[in-house]
């Protein structure tokens, strides 16, 4: 408990904290905004009207949940991967293993402060993403009645939920492979390869690929809960919703496994 | 706190090859080493960082092995240079430290801050900090709990002179508390003034162990330079004091080097006015840095450096 909290207030006071949060919402706020002066300018009528529905609530909530979770998932990676592999490189684990702490305990309450700060990041950039929404539906000048379309809010909780769940999963899987590589930047980097390798790779092996990580993470909130397609398309070959959580509890579940046991085997220098 | 056979390999790199020490408590322990010794690969075994190829460690009279990580609750250690996080103040780091391991009091760390000079820049991000500063707040990190046994791997480093004071004055009332401060240095001018027992450590064993005293005694020299002439006269008086006396200098004067404690250089120059010879230099000091590179494998070209604590 004492570490958890400890690694909350260290992630709290943390650069990389913001720069996430702030990176997740201010491409948000770009695409809204574009949207909205797409919808209103626009001389097709076709573009006009494209770009209208994504400002209009309740579809204004598939963007922002989509970008969240699509986009939120590569941030996640990096930032589980900044926070495991700076613990190495700062040599901040050295001083707690040193202080006579329990190294599994040291890395679950290290993570368990991440499951927290991913909550926190989720929640305010759903709400800065609602609140750009709203002025770029009045930029557009179009209704705003939609916010409060009863059907989408009562199926959000439940979206958020699993939504949550697939980017802790997704961070995870960054604190992981940082911890295999010991390093930040080595971390950041491989994590950011895996996010990226196995998109690519989706499209040719999409059968096996559909059980990695990051497909699993995306499948999983591709509930249809807001009638959009969340995460985009070319997920013809996905897992349903599902089977696609339990994966994403496994990954979870074995990213954390490698995470302690390196890190309880490994030799501490530097 | 001691070690027995202690071994520890790199791969195929031997850090340790064998490391027998015996550090009795309530004293400033000198661990002494040229570069790439072994002395803190000992750290990292003593702290559980690592863990031995073979051997054993006890801390605090009590064996340490794989899975006695509570033993540590007593130990505060600075393991090479000092690990923060660089984003956060001086005191969010020590509480930040403070939440792992061993429990602290309440007000320790404002105490500690205190102690190393730092209150004043206690809410500075550590990024800012000076090398010095850092080395400081390292050590704080080390007392952090108050412990009984304080391992420090070359605390010195870069520490102003009145920092470095300081520290020795933390120590040696430490060691006066009763507890005991194991420190590592490659200066055996720094050691000297320090601590009460010294190893030295080469090639990742020790070659030498003992009180600093005792050290002192075996390799007091008082040297005495006369004219070339005299040099056998003065041999001749000095008969008996010493089991072998050296003569060194090829020039109009010469320098013989007589193996007694350094209190014995009034004796020395008593029996020289008696022969009536009157020596041009009379010195009292010790062979302990050219015995130091000796030991840890640095050449006997330094014979004749006089460490100059006696004097
Ligand atoms: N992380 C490491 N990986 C491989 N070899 C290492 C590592 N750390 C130390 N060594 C080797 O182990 C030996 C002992 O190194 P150690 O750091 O213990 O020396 P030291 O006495 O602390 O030296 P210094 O005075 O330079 O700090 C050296 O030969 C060094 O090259
Ligand atoms: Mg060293």
């Amino acid at each position: 408990m004492r570490i958890f909290v400890s690694g909350l207030r260290k992630l709290v006071g943390r650069p990389a904290s913001f720069v996430s949060v702030g990176l997740l919402v201010g491409l948000l706020g770009l695409i809204i905004i574009a949207s909205a002066t797409v919808a209103q300018r626009s001389e097709s009528p076709n573009a006009g009207a494209r770009a209208l529905a994504l400002v209009t609530f309740p579809g204004a909530y598939d963007l922002i949940l989509s970008f969240m979770l699509g986009f939120g998932g590569l941030v996640a990676v990096i930032y589980g991967a900044a926070i495991a592999g700076s613990e190495w490189g700062w040599g901040t684990l050295k001083n707690a293993v040193a202080r006579g702490e329990s190294r599994t305990r040291y890395v679950l309450g290290t993570f368990a402060a991440i499951v927290v700060m991913v909550a926190a990041g989720l929640a305010l950039t759903f709400v800065l993403g609602v609140g750009i929404a709203l002025v770029g539906a009045s930029l557009a000048g179009v209704s705003t009645a939609g916010l409060t379309d009863a059907d989408t809010l009562a199926r959000l909780p439940a979206l958020a939920a699993r939504g949550w769940f697939s980017v802790v999963e997704q961070a995870a899987l960054g604190f992981a492979i940082a911890t295999l590589a010991r390093s930040q930047l080595a971390g950041i980097g491989a994590g950011i390869a895996f996010y990226f390798g196995e998109g690519f790779a989706s499209i040719f092996l999409p059968d096996i690929i559909k059980y990695m990580p990051f497909s699993v993470a995306r499948a999983a909130v591709d509930t249809g809960a807001t009638g959009g397609g969340i995460g985009g398309g070319g997920l013809t070959q996905a897992l349903a919703p599902d089977t696609a959580l339990l994966l994403v509890a496994a990954w979870l579940v074995g990213s954390l496994v490698v995470a302690v046991g390196f890190t309880e085997r490994a030799e501490i220098t530097g | 706190m001691a070690t027995r056979g202690l071994r520890k390999s790199y791969g195929s790199r031997l850090a340790l090859d064998g490391l027998d020490l015996s550090v009795p408590s309530g004293v400033v322990y000198g661990f002494l080493g040229p570069n790439g010794a072994g002395k803190t690969t000992t750290m990292r075994l003593l702290t559980g960082l690592l863990h031995p190829d073979a051997g054993s460690i006890e801390l605090l009279g009590q064996p340490f092995r794989r899975g006695d990580r509570r033993r540590l609750f007593e130990v505060g250690a600075l393991v090479e240079s000092p690990s923060f996080y660089p984003y956060l103040s001086g005191r969010q780091n020590l509480r930040a430290l403070a939440a792992a391991g061993a429990s602290v009091s309440a007000g320790r760390i404002d105490e500690l801050l205190e102690l190393v000079g730092l209150r004043e820049r206690a809410k500075d991000k550590v990024s800012g900090y000076s090398l010095g500063m850092k080395q400081r707040l390292g050590i704080a990190g080390a007392l952090l709990s108050d412990p009984k046994l304080l391992l420090l791997d070359e605390p010195a480093n870069g520490l102003d002179p009145a920092g470095i004071v300081a520290m020795r004055e933390t120590l040696r009332r430490l060691a006066a508390a009763g507890k005991t401060v194991f420190v590592s240095s490659h200066l055996l001018a720094e050691v000297q003034v320090l601590a009460d027992v010294i190893g030295i450590i080469a090639a990742g064993r020790l070659v030498r162990e003992g009180s600093l005293e005792a050290l002192l005694t075996d390799q007091g020299v008082v040297r005495v330079r006369v004219g070339r002439e005299q040099a056998d006269a003065t041999r001749a008086a000095l008969d008996g004091i010493a089991p072998e006396i050296a003569v060194a200098g090829g020039g109009v004067e010469v320098w013989l080097t007589v193996h007694v404690e350094p209190s014995r250089a009034a004796e020395v120059n008593r029996r020289l006015a008696e022969a009536g010879i009157y020596a041009s230099g009379l010195e009292a000091g010790t062979d302990l840095e050219p015995l130091f590179l000796e030991l840890t494998g640095g050449g006997a070209s330094a014979e004749g450096t006089m460490q100059g604590i006696a004097r």
